[in-house]
C-alpha cells in the first residue's frame, strides 16, 4: 500500500502564463526586466492571482483570495492564489505578517480594479452602450440585474492574449457594495489540513529522493566571530562505515551533513558521526541579559526630542527609574525545518518553508556559485514560525547535499537543531526615567531601549565562508518607540547594537518589549498620581481611534475604576487582580507605519504560596480597519493572545556558557491547554477605512497588561520576563530562604567497587594459580555435530539458551544470534563477548561437548585458556547437566557466523589470564543450586533457573574486588551490569513497594510490572529472552524470587503514590527549573493521569545512586517485549539535555518521586561520568 | 538489522523493508505515504507524531515498528477523507481549528482516543487529554470548540468509527 504519495508541486512560471492563449494578464511593468504578474484571468473563468508573501500558517491565503474575488465581483472559490515562488509571483520582499494585508494586497486589489474596467470598456463597445451603465457580476458584464443585454467574461477573453498594464488609478470598488471582504470566509486549507492531505514542505517528495541530516557546530544558536566556520578539527568517516544505505558523509568547511537512502538510516549517522571540533569561546551570561546588553557596543539614536528632558526631570521631586527586561525568546514552530533540493545540470530547485523566497534564492546563488536564473525556489507551508525559523538554513543544507551527492535530498532538522540553532528573538533592555508634574501629569519621559540586531546570515554561508561571520547592525529596535502619549518633555532612544545569540525577528518585533515599557510605566505614574489607570491613559491618549478602543474595552469589562491595588481581593492563598494596557503596532522603517490598535484587560489568579500566575480571562479588543475576514481576525486574536501570554508568563531561552542550552520543549515550555485564558474578543467595526495588519498586533499589550494584574493583585511591579513563579515567589516572600532540597551535602564518596590496589591483589591470584597446574586444552572436534541431537535436546537447549540469556551478552553487532563481538563494560576493563556459533575458526565449532561444558562450568576454553568470569561459569556450574547438553546441541544447529570477536584486553593485573586459575580456585564453588525438600517443586525449579542458568546473580550479586560475586548476605543485593545498577533482589531492596511473586511474574514475562515499572537497559533484554520459557518457568522463577526478599516495607503501592503527589508542590518549588523540564519532556508519558505506573514506584528513583535513571534518560529504554497495551519506546534524551538540565531534572525526580529518601549527593559527579561513558 | 515487518495500517496489512527499531512515523511517512503523522520533536513530547495503536492513542516517533506486532494502527488518513470526514475531522473543519495546522493531527487522534475512552468528557479531562500536545500557532481555543461539538451529547454521529482489525483486507 502506498498513502496518499505526494510529490513536489512546481508552481507554472509566469512566463507560461505569459504565453497562454485565451487569458488576460494583469502585470506591473519593471524597468529593464520582465513585468510582474498579478493577475490571469482564463476564459473558462479562472482566475489565478499572484502575491510575493506566503501564507504562514495565518490564512492570509484566503484573505488575499477575497480581496480579488471581491474586486471581480467573481465567486471566491474561482480565485487561485500562487504565493512567493520565485517562479511566478512578484517579488514583493519578505514576509512580515502585518504587512501582506496593509502593504503587498494593494497591487492585487489594483490589478483587479485594472482587468475590471477593462472588461466594462470592452463590453460597452460590444454592446453598445456607455461603461458607466454596465457593471461586472459573476462572470458577465450586464445593464442591469436581468437585463438581456450582456457579454460573458468568457466572450470578451476567447481567443485573445490580452495584456494589461496595472493601473494604479483604477477606480476601486466601494467598501459599501462589499459582499465578500468582511464576511467569515471559511479557510480552503483546513479540510485538507484535518485529514492529512494538504501538503506542507515536509511532505515534499521527489523520484529517487534520499534523506539528509545535518551535524552541527558546538556553539548553537552563535554565528559571529572568527570561531564561525573555523571551529572543525575532523571527521572520521570510517565512525559510519557500518552504516547501511548510507551515501555521503560532506563536508565543506564547518558544514557536515550525511545522506542515507533511509531516513532512519540518516538519522543513525548523525547520531554516530564522530566529529571533532575546536571548544567554542565562552559567551556573556545571556541568562541574564540585562548586563550583556549594557556592554555591547552600540550607537545612540534619538528618535525624539521633545522640550527639555533633563531639566524637567531635575525639577520634578520624586523621578522614577525603571529598566524592564525581556528575554531571548524562539520562535519555537512545532515542525522544525525541512526542505528539498534537487540539483541538476540545468539548475536547481528547491522546496521550501521560507519566508523570503526572493532572499532566498539570492543566497543559494551566492552560496552555490550559481546564477539567480538558474535556480527556482518553491514555496510550501510549514509549521507557523511568527518570524525567521531555521527554514531558509535547512533550504540551503539541502542544496548543499544534493550538490554533493546529485540526486534530490530531503533534510529535516532535528528538534534539538531548530532549538539550538533557530534565529532567537532578541532578548532586550529598556530604561525610563518621569516624573509627575504638579496637576500628577507625566512632567518628563525620558525612553531608552538597546536591541540586538537581528539578521542572522543564512547558516550555511557563514559555516562554509562564502560570507564572513561579522555582524550587521539592523535599525529595528524603533518599533512602538514614541509613546503614544502627549507629553511634552519627551526624549527617545534606540540604542542600535550588532547581535549577540543569532537573531531575527520575531511576532511583535521590539515593539512587545517597549510596549512593556510604556505601558508599565505609565501605570505606575497613574499610581504616583493616585488616579485609575484607563482615565490616566485617556488623559494623554491624543488619537480619536485609540481613545476609542480603550473606552470600549474598559466597558466591554466592566472596569471598575481604582487608584491603586488590591482592587480584586483574595480567596485563601489566592490574590486577584486586573490590569490594563494598549498599544498600537507601528512595523517598518522609521517613523513606520500603524498596524491594528490593540488593547487588553488581563484578570490573573496569583497564588501567593506557590507564586504561580493563572491568566483567568483577557478580553482583547482591536481596531484593524476593514476587517477582510472576520473569523480570520479573530482567529488572529486568539492566537495572539494566547501565543503571548506563553511569552510572558513562561518563555526564556538558557543558555549554557557556549551555546543555547534549551534543546527540547521541557527546557523551553509553551503554554498549554490547561492554562489557556478565556478571551472575549472585541473588534472595531471600520468597514470604510483601509485594512489594516492584524497579524501581531493583538500580542503588543500582553506583557503591560498581565504585570500590570498582577500588580493589581499584588502591589509589586514586575519589570522582567517571563513571569515564572520562581521569580513571583521570590518577590511576594523575600525572607523566605531558597529551598534547600537543592543543596546537595558535599561528601567525597566513591563508587564502592573501584579498582583498588592491584598489587596486593596480584599476589593473591598469583598465590592462587600456583596452587592450580596448568589447564590442559581439549583436543578439537571435526564437526559439533548438529544433525546427530534429538529434536527433544535442542527444544531444552533453546529453552536454556533463553533462560540463560545468551544471545543478550553474545549477539552480534549486525544482530546475528551468538555471533559475540559485544563489548561489556566490567570495571577492570572491556570483555568482549565471544563468537558461539558453530564456525570452527571463529565459534565454538571445533569444541567437544566436553570442552563445552568445562567452559560453561569452569571458565576454561577448549585451548586451556581461562575466561573472564564476566562469562557466569559460578552459575553455570549450578545448572542442570541436561540443560547444558541440550545447550551444546541447540547452538550446534545455528547458523555459522565468521565473524571472530575482538580479542579482550584487560587492564594489568587481569589482563593476564593465567591468574584467573588463582581467581577460580578462591571464588569457584561447586556447590549446586539450592535445594530445599521441605519447600514445592515450583521453588526449587525457580532456585535452579535464578541461581543456576539463570544467573541472576552475576549482574544482581554486588562483586568484590577481584570481580567476584559476593555471597551470603550480599548474594543478590545488588550489582551493576553494562552501566545500569542492577537493584537487589534481596532483603537489601531498595524498591518503595515489596516485590510480590505476582509483580516479580509480571516483570519477567510481559517487561512491567503495574507497581514498579518496567525492565530497562540489560534487563529488558533478558524479559525478552525469556520469551520462550514457558509461563511455568516464570511462575517458579518469580516463587524463588519472592521467597528472598523478606524485609522491604509493606507499604502498597497508593501509599507511595499519594506520597509523592504531597510532595508535589514542594519539589516543584524547591526545583522550579526541573519541574518544568518533567512536564515538558517527561510527563506526557510519566504525568498524572497517564497509564504507566507512577515513577514513585521506581525503584531507581529510591536507589542510592541516581545510575539507572541517567542511564535511562541517556540511552532510552525498550518498548517493554510482552505488554499488551504498550508500544512506545523511551527516547533518548542524550542530545537534548545538557549537563545541568540533567542535574535540575534529577533534583526534581528524587524530590517529588522519593520525597522520603536524602537527595542524590554528588550529582554533578555522577552526571559527568554518565556523559563521559561511552555513547547509548 | 533490516527485516519484514507486517503492520495493520488503516484496515490493510502492509510488509515493509526496515530494521525493527525504526520509528513508526518514518515508515508511516515514507514507506507508505501517509502524511498525516508529522515530525515534531521525535522525543515523545509534542503529539505532533501521534496515531491511534488500538483505541489508544501512540506517538509513532517513540514507537519502534517491532513493538507494534498485530495491533492494528489508524492515521489521520484512516479516520476519514476530505469528502468524507470523520466526526472529529468534521468538527475541526466546522470550527476552523487550525491556523498552520501542523499539530492538528495530533490534536485530533488524541480526540478520537479521548472520545472512544469518554463519550461526553467534562472540560477539564478534555484541556487535559490534550495538556501534552503542543501548539505555537495559538489554535487552543478553536480546538477547544471543536473537541466540545465533537464531545457534546447532541452529537450521534459515530465518533468511535475507524477500522480497528485488518480482517482479511489487504
Ligand atoms: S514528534 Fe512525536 S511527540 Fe513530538
Ligand atoms: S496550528 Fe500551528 S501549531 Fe497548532
Amino acid at each position: 500500500m502506498r498513502g496518499q504519495d505526494m510529490t513536489a508541486p512546481h508552481d507554472r512560471p509566469a512566463a507560461d502564463y505569459r504565453a497562454d492563449a485565451d487569458t488576460l494578464l494583469v502585470a506591473r511593468p519593471v524597468a529593464g526586466g520582465a513585468p510582474e504578474l498579478f493577475l490571469a484571468l482564463r476564459a473558462d473563468g479562472g482566475i489565478t492571482a499572484f502575491n510575493g508573501h506566503v501564507d504562514l500558517g495565518t490564512g492570509i491565503r484566503t484573505a488575499l483570495a477575497q480581496i480579488v474575488a471581491e474586486e471581480l465581483s467573481a465567486p471566491f472559490e474561482r480565485v487561485t492564489m500562487v504565493l512567493g515562488s520565485t517562479a511566478a509571483t512578484p517579488n514583493q520582499g519578505p514576509t512580515i505578517a502585518s504587512e501582506t494585508i496593509q502593504v503587498a494586497a494593494v497591487p492585487l486589489r489594483q490589478a483587479a480594479a485594472t482587468a475590471r474596467a477593462f472588461l466594462v470598456d470592452e463590453a460597452a463597445q460590444r454592446l453598445s452602450c456607455p461603461p458607466g451603465a454596465l457593471h461586472l457580476e459573476d462572470g458577465v458584464v450586464r445593464a442591469a440585474e436581468g437585463d438581456n443585454l450582456f457579454v460573458t467574461v468568457g466572450e470578451l477573453i476567447a481567443g485573445r492574449a490580452i495584456r494589461l498594464a496595472l493601473d494604479p488609478q483604477a477606480p476601486l470598488k466601494p467598501s459599501a457594495a462589499y459582499t465578500l471582504v468582511g464576511r467569515a470566509q471559511p479557510r480552503s486549507d483546513i479540510s485538507a489540513k484535518a485529514t492529512g492531505t494538504f501538503q506542507y514542505v515536509h511532505d515534499v517528495r521527489v523520484p529517487g529522493m534520499v534523506h539528509g541530516r545535518v551535524v552541527r557546530p558546538p556553539h548553537a544558536g552563535f554565528d559571529l566571530g572568527p570561531h564561525v566556520g573555523a571551529s572543525l578539527i575532523s571527521v572520521d568517516r570510517a565512525s559510519v562505515a557500518d552504516i547501511a544505505g548510507l551515501i555521503d558523509v560532506v563536508v565543506i568547511g564547518d558544514f557536515v551533513g550525511v545522506v542515507a537512502t533511509r531516513e532512519e538510516n540518516a538519522v543513525a549517522a548523525m547520531r554516530q558521526l564522530k566529529v571533532a571540533w575546536r571548544t567554542p569561546p565562552r559567551i556573556p551570561d545571556l541568562n541574564a541579559p540585562e548586563a550583556p546588553l549594557r556592554d555591547n557596543p552600540s550607537t545612540a539614536r534619538v528618535l525624539a526630542d521633545r522640550g527639555n528632558v533633563g531639566r524637567a526631570l531635575d525639577a520634578a521631586p520624586g523621578a522614577m527609574e525603571r529598566t524592564y527586561v525581556w528575554p531571548y525568546q524562539m520562535h519555537g514552530s512545532i515542525g522544525p525545518s525541512c526542505a528539498v533540493a534537487e540539483w541538476q545540470d540545468e539548475g536547481l530547485t528547491v522546496w521550501s518553508g521560507t519566508q523570503n523566497p526572493f532572499p532566498m534564492r539570492r543566497d543559494l546563488s551566492r552560496l552555490l556559485d550559481l546564477p539567480e536564473e538558474r535556480i527556482v525556489v518553491e514555496r510550501l507551508e510549514a509549521a507557523g514560525c511568527y518570524g525567521r525559523n531555521c527554514a531558509d538554513d535547512v533550504t540551503a543544507d539541502a542544496a548543499l547535499l544534493s550538490r554533493a551527492v546529485g540526486r534530490p535530498v530531503r533534510v529535516q532538522l532535528t528538534r534539538e537543531q531548530e532549538h539550538g540553532w533557530e534565529p532567537k528573538g532578541a532578548a532586550q533592555v529598556i530604561d525610563v526615567r518621569g516624573a509627575l508634574d504638579a496637576e500628577g501629569g507625566p512632567a518628563a519621559y525620558d525612553f531608552e531601549t538597546r536591541y540586538p540586531s537581528n539578521l542572522a546570515p543564512t547558516l550555511a554561508l557563514v559555516l562554509t565562508g562564502k560570507v564572513p561571520p561579522v555582524a550587521d547592525v539592523a535599525q529595528m529596535g524603533d518599533r512602538t518607540a514614541i509613546p503614544p502619549y502627549a507629553i511634552s518633555n519627551l526624549r527617545v532612544t534606540v540604542h542600535d547594537m550588532p547581535p549577540i545569540a543569532r537573531a531575527s525577528w520575531f511576532r511583535g518585533v521590539s515593539a512587545m518589549p517597549n510596549s512593556f515599557a510604556h505601558e508599565s510605566f505609565i501605570d505606575e505614574l497613574a499610581s504616583a498620581a493616585g488616579v485609575d489607570p484607563i482615565e490616566y491613559r485617556l488623559r494623554y491618549l491624543t488619537d480619536p481611534r485609540a481613545i476609542d478602543l480603550v473606552r470600549a474595552v474598559a466597558e466591554r469589562a466592566k472596569w471598575q475604576p481604582h487608584t491603586g491595588p488590591f482592587s480584586h481581593g483574595q480567596a485563601g492563598d489566592i490574590l486577584y487582580g486586573r490590569g490594563f494596557a494598549y498599544a498600537v503596532y507601528i512595523h517598518g522603517t522609521f517613523p513606520g507605519t500603524a498596524a491594528a490598535w490593540a488593547a487588553w484587560v488581563a484578570d490573573v489568579a496569583v497564588n501567593k504560596v506557590t507564586g504561580e500566575i493563572a491568566l483567568t480571562r483577557v478580553i482583547c479588543g482591536q481596531d484593524t480597519g476593514q476587517v477582510v475576514n472576520p473569523d480570520g481576525v479573530r482567529h488572529q486574536i486568539h492566537g495572539n493572545v494566547i501565543q503571548s501570554t506563553s511569552r510572558v508568563l513562561k518563555e526564556e531561552v538558557r543558555f549554557s556558557q557556549t551555546a543555547v542550552a534549551s534543546l527540547e520543549w521541557g527546557a523551553y515550555p509553551l503554554i498549554t491547554f490547561p492554562e489557556v485564558p478565556d478571551i472575549d474578543v472585541l473588534m472595531i467595526p471600520r468597514p470604510d477605512e483601509p485594512p489594516l495588519g492584524a497579524g501581531e498586533s493583538a500580542s503588543v499589550p500582553s506583557a503591560a497588561a498581565i504585570a500590570n494584574a498582577v500588580f493589581d493583585a499584588t502591589g509589586i511591579r514586575f519589570r522582567e520576563l517571563p513571569l515564572t513563579p520562581e521569580k513571583v515567589r521570590a518577590a511576594l516572600n523575600p525572607l523566605t530562604p531558597p529551598a534547600s532540597a537543592a543543596q546537595e551535602e558535599k561528601k567525597p564518596a566513591r563508587r564502592g567497587w573501584a579498582w583498588p590496589f592491584a598489587g596486593v591483589l596480584c599476589g593473591a591470584l598469583a598465590a592462587g594459580a600456583a596452587l592450580l597446574p596448568w589447564r590442559a586444552p581439549i583436543a578439537p572436534v571435526s564437526a559439533m555435530g548438529g544433525d546427530v541431537f534429538s529434536s527433544a535436546a535442542i527444544e531444552r537447549g533453546r529453552l536454556a539458551a533463553a533462560a540463560g540469556a545468551c544471545n543478550v551478552c553474545h549477539v552480534g553487532a549486525d544482530g546475528t544470534a551468538f555471533a559475540g563481538g559485544r563489548p561489556l563494560e566490567t570495571p577492570f576493563g572491556t570483555v568482549y563477548a565471544s563468537n558461539i556459533t558453530p564456525d570452527r575458526a571463529a565459534g565454538i565449532g571445533s569444541w567437544s561437548y566436553r570442552a563445552f561444558e568445562r567452559a560453561m562450568r569452569q571458565g576454561i576454553r577448549r585451548d586451556g585458556r581461562h575466561l573472564y568470569p564476566a562469562h557466569p561459569y559460578t552459575s553455570f556450574a549450578k545448572a542442570d547437566e541436561r540443560d547444558i547438553q541440550g545447550l551444546y546441541a541447540y547452538l550446534a544447529t545455528q547458523a555459522s557466523s565468521p565473524v571472530a570477536a575482538p580479542e579482550t584486553r584487560l587492564r594489568f593485573p587481569f589482563s593476564l589470564r593465567p591468574l584467573m586459575a588463582g581467581w577460580n580456585a578462591l571464588f569457584l564453588s561447586s556447590a549446586a543450586a539450592p535445594a530445599d525438600p521441605a519447600r514445592s517443586a515450583e521453588w526449587n525449579r525457580g532456585a535452579e533457573l535464578v541461581e543456576g542458568l539463570g544467573h541472576c546473580a552475576a549482574c544482581h550479586s554486588p562483586r568484590n574486588a577481584l570481580g567476584a560475586e559476593k555471597t551470603g548476605a550480599a548474594h543478590l543485593a545488588g550489582g551493576f551490569a553494562d552501566g545500569w545498577h542492577a537493584p537487589a533482589l534481596s532483603s537489601a531492596s531498595r524498591a518503595p513497594v515489596g516485590w510480590t511473586e505476582t509483580a516479580l511474574y509480571d516483570y519477567l514475562r510481559t517487561g512491567r510490572s503495574a507497581d514498579h515499572g518496567a525492565a530497562a537497559g540489560p534487563m529488558a533484554h533478558v524479559v525478552e529472552s525469556l520469551g520462550p520459557l514457558p509461563d511455568a518457568d516464570i511462575r517458579a522463577m518469580a516463587t524463588y524470587l519472592a521467597s528472598l526478599n523478606t524485609a522491604t516495607p509493606a507499604r502498597d503501592a497508593s501509599a507511595v503514590i499519594a506520597a509523592s503527589e504531597t510532595a508535589a508542590t514542594r519539589a516543584a518549588m524547591a526545583e522550579p527549573v526541573g519541574a518544568r523540564l518533567f512536564e515538558g519532556a517527561c510527563a506526557a508519558c510519566h504525568g498524572a493521569g497517564t497509564r504507566l505506573p507512577s515513577l514513585a514506584l521506581n525503584s531507581n528513583l529510591h536507589a542510592n545512586q541516581p545510575t539507572n535513571v541517567l542511564a535511562a534518560l541517556r540511552a532510552g529504554i525498550a518498548a517493554p517485549a510482552g505488554e499488551p497495551d504498550e508500544t512506545m519506546a523511551m527516547p533518548s534524551f542524550d542530545a537534548s539535555l545538557d549537563q545541568r538540565a540533567l542535574g535540575d531534572l534529577l533534583r526534581y525526580l528524587r524530590a517529588r518521586f522519593a520525597p522520603e529518601r536524602a537527595p542524590w549527593q554528588n550529582l554533578s559527579d555522577a552526571i559527568a561520568s554518565a556523559r563521559n561513558a561511552p555513547g547509548p | 538489522m533490516t527485516a519484514s515487518t507486517i503492520l495493520c495500517v488503516n484496515g490493510r496489512h502492509v510488509t515493509v523493508e526496515a530494521d525493527s527499531k525504526t520509528p513508526l512515523l518514518y515508515v508511516l511517512r515514507n514507506d507508505l505515504g501517509l502524511n498525516g503523522p508529522k515530525y515534531g520533536c521525535g522525543l515523545g513530547e509534542c503529539g505532533a507524531c501521534a496515531v491511534l495503536i488500538g483505541d489508544r492513542a501512540a506517538r509513532s516517533c517513540t514507537v519502534p515498528i517491532g513493538a507494534v506486532k498485530t495491533r492494528p494502527i489508524t492515521t489521520l488518513e484512516g479516520l476519514g477523507t476530505e469528502r468524507d470526514p470523520h466526526p472529529v475531522q468534521a468538527a475541526f473543519i466546522a470550527h476552523q481549528a487550525a491556523q498552520c495546522g501542523y499539530c492538528l493531527n495530533g490534536m485530533i487522534i488524541a480526540t478520537v482516543a479521548l472520545l472512544r475512552a469518554n463519550l461526553h468528557p467534562a472540560e477539564a479531562e478534555i484541556r487535559q487529554a490534550l495538556r501534552h500536545h503542543l501548539c505555537r500557532c495559538g489554535t487552543h481555543i478553536e480546538i477547544l470548540a471543536a473537541v466540545r461539538a465533537a464531545a457534546a451529547p447532541a452529537d450521534t454521529g459515530d465518533r468511535t468509527r475507524g477500522d480497528r482489525t485488518c480482517g482479511d483486507r489487504t
